[in-house]
């Protein structure tokens, strides 16, 4: 037999096989993708009520960029997916020129050790594009930022606003929010910041879906002041329960529309669990003491005891973020230089805090389920990502300051990549109580903190 | 400041397979007759390659000879995160060729000698970049080159038994993945684990039954081997410059075990044109337990180890092959294969996408004349798509990698040629 032969006849099945087996090399097998459905709900007109956490405030500061990382844009994008999501969803965004908003945060090696530090005139705001205007809000002296002129922005996030500083009728009218908080003060017209309270504010819009995580500020506020109430801040101390559930009930009848429009509320986080509270110990204070002086007794904290307004802090205290550049020049050291009250959540203010706390999340439960809207459990979660962490695609997440990823360089609000976490927690209780199918973000897509 | 994650935290890294095309990262093709025929071998005695399949068969192959081939593995893997908008992910998919080669000498049916090299482990596998796996792997190339001598007698016209020296000649790796710290410079922090192995020994060794020209039966062991590497390079790139005092590790120390192999073989001819072959095999790989890591320095806040679980189980496969000869010159073979994973579910990482897999292969050979002939043959594997959910890597505590659904088939066109005398 010769080859050709051979090629016509009996080589034929083998180059057949060939041929298709080269076929078969050519196939990328496809995997279906899973279902993204919107439910019973409808996304095209989404609207996000909260404070500086639902505005995306971050490393201290409101700027574009984090803006545009809030857990609302995240939902939204994330709504998007089951094609009935918002065909836009508009943030109050600073002008390009001034992106950076009321500046924020940056690390940078201090002294040849990493260390957060803040914008300000004196560093020439690290050099952000910051957008005050030079102003000053007569009401609490903060300085006055860039008027927001865009659309009506679907996130109505407004950092700083609590339930009660929401409904002015709560405080008899007085103190409106709009002339004291520059970032409410941005949103509104001249004619609007004495009269319009946020309740208000929000009313304007008509959603076909909604998100609140109101009442952190209730009783956050106090907590990072020390417990110190800053007679500048009407809205500083923590909020009684009969204004807190009369002003709940204002926000979610409002949104709601009487209770026709479907959404999701959030309670408040235990404030104790930030590292705001938890980077700077009380034993770490005190072992710093006692290298530097063997005899040191530990660190002396002013209390708001009348009867023993100085004393030796123990773990039971809580110091603040902001503690640190005191103590570093010896405040706390003696009793005659002790930390300075605004400093240090004593335990007897830590006790009222974490009451309070779980008095205003029963009422957010009630109200909520009177409004028949799942109540994400922040506080929960946050207790068990406190306790075990969280992995997102092969990345450890803790409540660790800078190296935890999820919270930024104020100790008290997100990164964007804790923010996405976020997103995907309102994202399972959402699909769990609507039967939707809303596909959760990647968080690793969004930045935690950036290193120099 | 405590140092951030982790380089390797928990770390994957060795290990894998685009060239899986057995269970784990086995290659698996080590005779371009044998794999035409489902990969079957140990109840045959076909060629040189008998002195991987069963050296007890070797004394039996007819013929002096000289062989090699090479084979084109064409990956298509694809894989969806669970969570994410990434949609479906597809691999830069890289061919790898694994190849054989044999020599044999001795008296047919009395005794043979041997020596060969063949590719039984190696991977070559690049995700995407950005992929969402990216924190757990990015890139992984396995490769190793084993060479074999081997010694076969037959002590009767229907018993022979053999055995051979395996060595480790060559073994290299390329591991690589992102590391979740960000640089206010911009850029991807990116940490490459590069080695070769040590040069280790292990053998191999087989029993061959021919009772008649019509039946043949054969056992095959093939012994487990420790890849170790030592002194590994470690590259970082991107490195933000605060943290460089939380990643001092510049070398690593890894081992990967390797398994060993239990087969039976049958083979049957029922006529002098036709001949099927049916073989099991047991691999070994719950050997495969830990990853484990030592660094020269600090990759996790100063630890200077990690571990990864694997805890691999073993694993069983079953091969079905026919051959027919259609002439004096030309010979048509097909076969079909099973194989079962030996990763457990939650356990999947990227760099071994295992799944329970079905082969069907096809081959044929081509003698030109009394001495000289070329082996053709093709495998085309289907890997069951295969999903993890993060529940199940958190109740394993394997969250060094990501929840998803795999979904991979591959194929082989393979060539080879021998000499006979």
């Amino acid at each position: 037999m010769t080859f050709s032969s051979l090629t016509a006849t009996t080589l034929r099945p083998a180059l057949a096989l060939l041929g298709l087996g080269l076929g078969l090399a050519s196939c990328q097998a496809d995997i279906d993708a899973p279902a993204a459905s919107a439910g019973p709900l409808d996304f095209t007109s989404y609207v996000a009520v909260g404070n500086s956490l639902t505005s995306g405030y971050s490393d201290g500061g409101l700027y574009n960029e984090a803006q545009a990382a809030s857990y609302p844009a995240i939902l939204a994008q994330q709504f998007g997916a089951t094609g009935k999501g918002p065909a836009s969803f508009v943030q109050p965004a600073f002008s390009d020129a001034k992106k950076d908003g009321s500046g924020y945060i940056k690390l940078q090696v201090v002294n040849g050790a990493l260390a957060p530090v803040q914008p300000s005139a004196a560093n020439q705001f690290l050099g952000e594009q910051v957008a005050f205007t030079g102003a000053t809000l007569a009401a609490s002296g903060q300085p006055q930022l860039e008027a927001y002129t865009g659309a009506q922005p679907d996130n109505l996030g407004v950092p700083g606003v609590s339930v009660l500083s929401s409904v002015s009728a709560l405080t008899g009218g007085l103190a409106p929010f709009g002339v004291i908080n520059p970032f409410y003060e941005r949103l509104l017209t001249a004619a609007e910041k004495p009269t319009k309270d946020y309740v208000t504010y929000i009313g304007q819009k008509t959603p076909t879906f909604f998100t609140c995580w109101m009442g952190s500020n209730d009783v956050l506020t106090y907590a990072t002041a020390g417990g110190v109430v800053s007679p500048l801040n009407p809205f500083g101390g923590l909020t009684d329960t009969t204004s807190f559930g009369t002003g709940y009930r204002a926000i979610l009848t409002t949104i709601t529309k009487n209770g026709t429009v479907k959404g999701a509320v959030a309670n408040i986080p235990n404030v104790a669990g930030v590292p705001y509270f938890t980077t700077v110990t009380v034993a770490a204070v005190a072992a710093a003491f006692k290298a530097a002086n063997a005899a040191s007794p530990g660190v002396f904290i002013q209390t708001s005891n009348a009867t023993t307004p100085v004393r030796l802090a123990t773990s039971a205290d809580l110091l603040t973020l902001t503690a640190q550049a005191v103590v570093a020049t010896g405040a706390g050291s003696t009793p005659t230089n002790p930390l300075p009250n605004q400093y240090v959540l004593d335990a007897t203010e830590l006790a009222a805090v974490q009451a309070r706390t779980t008095q205003l999340n029963a009422i957010i439960t009630k109200t909520a389920l009177r409004f028949k809207v799942p109540v994400v459990d922040m506080n929960a979660y946050f207790t068990t990502v406190s306790n075990q962490g969280i992995t997102t695609n092969a990345v450890n997440n803790s409540v660790a300051f800078v190296t935890g990823n999820i919270f930024s360089l104020d100790g008290i609000h997100f990164t964007p990549h804790g923010y996405a976490i976020i997103a995907n927690e309102w994202i399972r209780v959402i699909n769990n109580y609507y039967g939707s199918t809303i596909p959760s973000a990647d968080p690793n897509n969004y930045r935690a903190v950036l290193f120099p | 400041m405590q140092a951030k994650s982790l380089l390797l935290a928990g770390g994957t890294l060795l290990a894998a397979t685009s060239g899986a095309l057995a269970s784990g990262f086995q290659i698996g093709l080590s005779g371009q007759k044998n794999i035409g025929m489902g990969g079957t071998g140990t109840g045959l005695f076909l060629d040189q390659a008998a002195q991987f399949y069963n050296p007890g068969a070797f004394a039996f192959v007819q013929g002096s000879g000289i062989q090699g081939g090479v084979n084109m593995a064409i990956p298509r893997i694809s894989f969806r995160a669970q969570g994410g908008n990434a949609g479906q992910e597809t691999l830069q998919n890289k061919n790898v060729f694994p190849f054989n080669g044999y020599a044999g000498f001795g008296k047919d049916n009395k005794y043979k000698f041997g020596i060969g090299a063949y590719t039984p482990f190696g991977s070559e596998l690049h995700y995407g970049s950005g992929w969402s796996g990216r924190y757990s792997l990015t890139d992984i190339n396995l490769r190793s080159v084993f060479v074999q001598a081997t010694a076969s007698v037959a002590i009767t016209p229907q018993i022979a038994i053999g055995a051979g020296i395996v060595a480790l000649a060559y073994g290299d790796v390329d591991l690589q993945r992102d590391i979740p710290l960000q640089s206010q410079a911009g850029g991807t922090f990116h940490a490459q684990l590069t080695g070769k192995a040590d040069h280790k020994l292990g053998y191999n060794a087989g029993i061959m039954f021919k009772p008649s020209d019509k039946f043949s039966l054969g056992l095959s062991y093939r012994s487990a081997i420790d890849a170790h590497i030592s002194g590994g390079d470690i590259t970082l790139t991107n490195r933000p410059a605060s943290v460089a005092g939380s990643f001092t590790a510049t070398s690593f120390d890894a081992t990967l075990p390797l398994p060993d192999v239990y087969s039976v073989g049958i083979g049957v001819q029922p006529t002098d044109k036709l001949l099927l072959a049916f073989d099991a095999n047991l691999v070994g790989w719950s050997r495969y337990q830990n990853l484990d890591f030592t660094y020269n320095g600090g990759v996790l806040g100063g630890q200077a180890t990690s571990s990864s679980k694997r805890q691999y189980q073993d694993a069983l496969a079953f091969r079905l092959g026919a051959q027919y000869k259609v002439t004096d010159h030309f010979t048509l073979r097909a076969g079909t294969f099973y194989d079962f994973a030996c990763v457990k579910d939650g356990f999947i990482t990227p760099e071994t996408p295992d799944a329970d897999r079905i082969g069907v292969t096809a081959g044929f050979t081509y003698a030109v004349g009394e001495h000289f002939g070329i082996d053709g043959s093709f495998l085309f594997e289907d890997f069951m798509q295969r999903s993890q959910n993060q529940n199940q890597l958190l109740d394993n505590g394997t969250t060094d990698r990501i929840a998803g659904t795999y979904k991979t088939t591959i194929s082989v066109p393979g060539i080879g040629v021998y000499v006979k005398f």
